[in-house]
């Protein structure tokens, strides 16, 4: 055993260092080739070309090769006399670069919104059999909660100021950040336009961003379910997920994201191009981690996780194969999540949607391989929950640099994620006696804190989207690649989500803890909250093998009848 | 008594509320907006008191009450943490300056979030007893 470990580490540190050589080799890539020069069109070529164009003749003949499908023909006209016109020609390429990026941006919410699925798999199989159909709920009813409660008014507050977007068209509609003036600047504190996406948010551009977004904002309020599982009464838990969904995650992500404070510290400051989180590390991932913190001190532990001397108690969940499939979920679910968050596919600086979706995979990798070869060389079996964990904690670290890094430095991230969501589990756990049956605080919250963190060092200063970010000219660029500004931008951010967003969340759910109380009686959480809290077990058919007895009896004080 | 019809029709209140309430945040510059406002906050406030009185019904939970104050203290230095990091961003213009005041923001909050809380929250815990 001891020699297991006094060699892995080692070969983790050369693999490391490895890493680290290419990184700064990259770091000097070649010089971008001649640009050749633009073409040009005269009416008269355009009307050549429309002669040319296969005949209707031709066309009712079919097109197996697809060689004569998409023409100059397909071009919409605006004046049949005139016939096709270079403005013509303009407007249809505009409108291509909007629909495309229009489709991208939908599908890849599409993929963010199936995550819903893996993570209820994720959560309900690491929980026990008696709490399956709650848990399960829980992260169905989050979908609905959080939907409602955002289209209602959460997105106005995000969103609600973030026209200018010109992947989606400009989004003009969106023009209502309310500014605050401080220290002789001014900086947006939320969005005002948007609400029930009526008005003048009944547009397309709106749409689409509002889809996008509304998912994002889901992912978020589910990692706190996960947290507090097994003990959480479902009314509270509908009642936070709405609040949340209305008003904790939308400021945040105002300040980030919706032309909101934190996004202007580089044009208001001069901290580097602002606090850049590129597709949620920190928005969504690191909020809805310090949430489940601030809800799961509120909640407490389960029944029978701590012993009198404050040693913990595994409990195991009911089904690994769920876990495991839902993590692939999820995994699949990230390649919209990350390469989505470009906001489009052409123009801009989009193509780099490549790169970004190696990276995902890549850091993903990376974490599994560091929590696998951790639990391994350490704890002796290759955990398949830590496993999993590790994967997850890989993909939430590249969230926020995966539009900004290199394919190593993506594998650095990833890795270093894979050890730290081990270091944090354990440490919730047996230092703070903080009981996270699924270990999201770990997995997003401190992840997501380290994904904030690795832009601002890692960030190599190749992204170009359209020419600068969070309007400061030039691309973001980490301490690593000689800008130490950048980093205090993130600092600044992952202060803002210790102090403020903790803070928030904590009074907020006090404040339900006081009116509903966020835990289940001692009875219900003996019984499983199934039938309880849900009226039906989620396997009617399966026969409960008996639990050991720390788990059946309430403690001294709340013994049940 | 677990979940019961007396939860789900505070529920129901309590989306209505907010509902007409965001209704009037959006139209707040007409008196209709005003007037929907005012009632959706009305109607938010006694979902609350209903879910107060269901609370009394209910089993008593496997937890102790914790400090009040002890918890006030936590959440206190968590946010004085992030109001050191602001004025850091403004008191001093140096990169590393800002750098320091930050990691010193930073570690207020952390001391709040998880040195005073979860000892707060463990002092009486259940699996002491």
């Amino acid at each position: 055993m001891k020699s297991i470990r006094s060699s892995c580490l080692p070969l983790c540190l050369l693999a490391f260092a490895m890493m680290s050589a290419m990184a700064i080799a990259q770091a000097a890539a070649p010089a971008a080739a001649a640009t050749p020069p633009p073409p040009s069109a005269s009416s008269a070529e355009l009307k050549d070309a429309a002669g040319k164009a296969p005949a209707t003749a031709d066309l009712a003949k079919g097109d197996p090769g697809g060689t004569l499908t998409g023409t100059i023909n397909d071009v919409p006209v605006s004046d049949a006399k005139a016939g096709l016109t270079l403005p013509d020609v303009a407007s249809q390429v505009g409108q291509n670069k909007i629909g495309l990026n229009f489709t991208w941006t939908l599908v890849c919410g599409f993929l963010v919104m199936f995550m819903q699925a893996g993570f209820a798999m994720v959560e309900a199989g690491l929980c026990r059999v008696k709490n399956a159909n709650h848990t399960y709920m829980m992260n169905f009813f989050v979908y609905g909660c959080g939907l409602l409660s955002y289209w209602l008014i959460g997105f106005a507050i995000q969103m609600g100021g973030a026209a200018g977007n010109a992947n989606l068209g400009g989004l003009q509609p969106l023009a209502g950040e309310h500014p605050l003036s401080l220290f002789g600047k001014t900086w947006g504190i939320f969005g005002q336009s948007g609400m029930f996406l009526s008005g003048h948010a009944y547009d397309v551009g709106v749409m689409v961003i509002f889809l996008f977004e509304m998912v994002f904002m889901d992912t978020a309020l589910t990692i706190v379910t996960g947290a507090c599982a097994e003990r959480w009464k479902f009314i509270t838990f509908s009642v936070s997920s709405v609040l949340m969904g209305a008003f904790t995650y939308p400021l945040f992500g105002n300040w980030a994201w919706g032309s909101g404070w934190l996004s202007q510290l580089g044009s208001n400051v001069g901290l580097g191009k602002g606090y850049c989180d590129f597709a949620g590390s920190g928005v969504v991932h690191a909020v809805g981690g310090i949430t489940a913190l601030a809800v799961a001190l509120i909640v407490g532990p389960r029944i029978g996780k701590f012993n009198k001397d404050g040693s913990s108690n595994p409990i195991i969940g009911h089904d690994m194969s769920a876990v495991l499939i839902g993590c692939f979920i999820l995994a699949f679910g990230w390649f919209g999540f990350n390469p989505g968050s470009t906001l489009g596919a052409s123009a801009n600086g989009n193509l780099r949607i490549g790169s970004i979706a190696v990276n995902t995979m890549l850091a993903g990798c990376t974490g599994t391989f560091g929590a696998l070869l951790f639990m391994w060389g350490f704890k002796g079996k290759p955990d398949a929950s830590m496993s999993a964990n590790g994967l997850l904690a890989g993909l939430v670290a590249i969230t926020a640099p995966s539009g900004f890094v290199s394919p190593v430095n993506s594998a650095i991230i990833g890795l270093i994620a894979g050890v730290l969501v081990c270091l944090s589990v354990t440490f919730i756990e047996n230092v703070l006696k903080v009981d996270d049956p699924v270990g999201a605080i770990s997995v997003h919250g401190t992840n997501g804190l380290w994904g904030v963190l690795s832009v601002g060092l890692f960030a190599d200063g190749t992204s170009n989207y359209g020419g600068s970010w969070n309007g400061v000219t030039g691309s973001v660029t980490g301490l690593f690649y000689g800008d130490a500004s950048q980093l205090a931008a993130q600092l600044v951010g992952i202060s803002t989500l210790l102090g403020f967003v903790f803070t928030f969340s904590f009074l907020l759910n006090m404040a339900l803890e006081y009116f509903i109380g966020h835990r289940v009686s001692a009875e219900t959480e003996l019984a499983g909250l199934d039938i309880p809290e849900m009226g039906q077990l989620g396997y009617p058919e399966f026969v409960f093998r008996a639990e050991a007895e720390i788990f059946t009896h309430a403690p001294r004080d709340f013994a049940v009848a | 008594m677990a979940a019961n019809t007396g939860q789900g029709r505070s529920f129901a209140t309590f989306l209505v509320g907010l509902t007409v309430g965001c209704y009037g945040i959006a139209s707040f510059s007409s008196g209709l907006g005003k007037l929907a406002f005012v009632a959706g906050a009305a109607i938010l406030i006694g979902s609350l008191f209903g879910f107060l009185k269901l609370k009394s019904l209910e089993g008593k939970p496997a937890q102790k009450a914790v400090s009040g104050s002890m918890k006030l203290v936590g959440a206190f230095l968590a946010a004085l943490g992030w109001i050191v990091t602001l004025v850091g961003v403004h008191l001093v213009d140096s990169t590393g300056g800002r750098i320091t005041f930050a990691l010193v923001g930073i570690a207020l909050s952390l001391v709040g979030i998880i040195g005073v809380l979860p000892a707060a929250f463990n002092k009486n815990a259940i699996w002491k007893t």
